[in-house]
């Protein structure tokens, strides 16, 4: 009996762990009466990942903007899951957005910048070089204003491993980086989706992650 | 464990620092606009003494303007504005947060330079304690307003929030040149003072949440 008991337990589990983090349902964006996107309907599912392609101007940033609450939709609903697994239309976890503009301050360092965020706040410094080292920037004392794009961006990849956010959105992730950080972002997602959380990303093609795909 | 306030506060602290534009800017100005007065007017104490307290206070205020861009407009430029919104922390609070370093970045240091412009205008040394009382409100206040213009004008140029935050400070103007002018005379002044106080203890909190709104609507 107490054998039943616990499978019935664990697949109540497993079923409930497959709930998807964010729901979404017809959403429609219009730009001066031309519609970016209409009727998208997708779930973003603990674990998996979501690729948004389209070609530029499309409305792929808007489509991320919307989902996050920065912009509203024309119509359509956004639905988060919440951790006593009933569904909100107002966002209830903590996501990681990143966007064209890495939020990225020029006067302070590379540590600095990974440093003084939100996320950083439980993290010990140690912690922080650990990060710096993994997506392979050399220098933590460098101000951000030496740096190239490239380095910018894997500023912002280091913030990724800050802390666990459920979903990852982020905007053309594979934008102005070398091979060896594009190998490094397809590590990290895998990496990341092991622990359970999902990515939400852009891109004019597929970048080859294992992910479900929407063409906007 | 650091909280999020202490990370926002000094991040930005840092970066001002860093800038040292951000805050020598405003200084240097108030100082100037206060110098040209005896060089154009003449060393007459008199004359002097009795423009100061609107000298002063128009000084402060236009001074005060100057560093209004650095409030919103860089973190929505890069991005650090977005992340905030995300973050599900209170906007409200961001918003109180710069201000407070905006104040700590334009409205301290005049204090200190409002010392060397009472000695310029030959304002009398009883009166002095009155002008700082009421630079720190009313400098609070301004950058209160400060931050509704910078929110109101977000993405575009600082003057337009100039241009909205001026007709705002005239109570401001009014009361603390009022303070000043009380103090000079040997009348009482301390009435103004709370008006003053009472304008920043409402001005706070709908200051702030009108900011807020200011923000999500240049946001849509």
């Amino acid at each position: 009996m107490s054998l039943r008991f616990s499978y019935v337990k664990l697949f109540g589990k497993i079923a409930l762990s497959m709930l998807p983090y964010l729901k979404v349902e017809n959403l429609s964006c219009f730009r001066s009466d031309k519609a970016l996107f209409q009727d998208l309907k997708f779930d973003v599912l603990p674990g998996q990942n979501l690729e948004i392609l389209g070609s530029n101007g499309s409305g792929k940033t808007t489509l991320l903007r919307i989902l996050l609450g920065l912009l509203k939709p024309d119509a359509g609903s956004i639905f988060w899951l919440d951790d006593q697994q009933n569904y909100n239309n107002y966002r209830t976890f903590s996501c990681f957005y990143q966007g064209h503009q890495l939020a990225v301050k020029n006067l302070l360092t590379v540590a600095e910048n990974i440093q003084m965020t939100k996320a950083s706040k439980n993290i010990d410094i140690e912690a922080i070089s650990k990060c710096i080292s993994r997506v392979g920037l050399i220098d933590p004392h460098e101000y951000a204003s030496n740096l190239s794009v490239g380095q910018r961006k894997r500023i912002s990849i280091a913030r990724w491993l800050l802390d666990f956010h459920k979903i990852y959105f982020i905007d053309e992730p594979f934008s102005a980086l070398d091979d060896e950080a594009t190998q490094l972002i397809q590590d990290l997602i895998l990496d990341l989706n092991s622990k359970g959380s999902s990515f939400v990303i852009t891109g004019h093609r597929s970048s080859g992650i294992e992910a479900t795909h929407i063409n906007i | 464990m650091k909280s999020w306030t202490y990370i926002l506060l000094k991040r930005d602290l840092l970066i001002a620092f860093r800038r040292s534009a951000t805050y020598i800017t405003p200084l240097i100005f108030f100082l100037i606009v206060i110098t040209f007065f005896p060089l154009a007017l003449g060393p007459q104490e008199k004359l002097l003494s009795s423009l100061a307290p609107g000298v002063i206070w128009i000084a402060a205020l236009l001074a005060s303007l100057l560093a209004v861009e650095t409030i919103f407009n860089e973190d929505f430029r890069d991005g650090t504005l977005d992340s905030f919104f995300i973050s599900l922390e209170p906007t409200f609070i961001l918003v109180f947060v710069k201000v407070f370093i905006h104040w700590l970045i334009t409205g301290l240091p005049l204090l200190l330079a409002s010392c060397v412009a009472a000695l310029v205008l030959y304002l009398p040394f009883e009166s002095v304690s009155a002008m700082i009382l009421s630079l720190i409100l009313g400098t609070f206040f301004m950058s209160l307003l400060g931050a509704l213009g910078a929110a109101l004008s977000l993405g575009k140029s600082a003057i337009l929030s100039a241009v909205i935050v001026l007709p705002f400070s005239i109570p401001t103007l009014l009361m603390g040149t009022s303070v000043i002018a009380s103090a000079i005379n040997n009348q009482e002044y301390t009435g103004f003072l709370m008006i003053m106080g009472g304008m920043l203890a409402i001005g706070i909190p709908a200051i702030c949440l009108l900011t807020v709104e200011a923000l999500l609507l240049s946001y849509d």
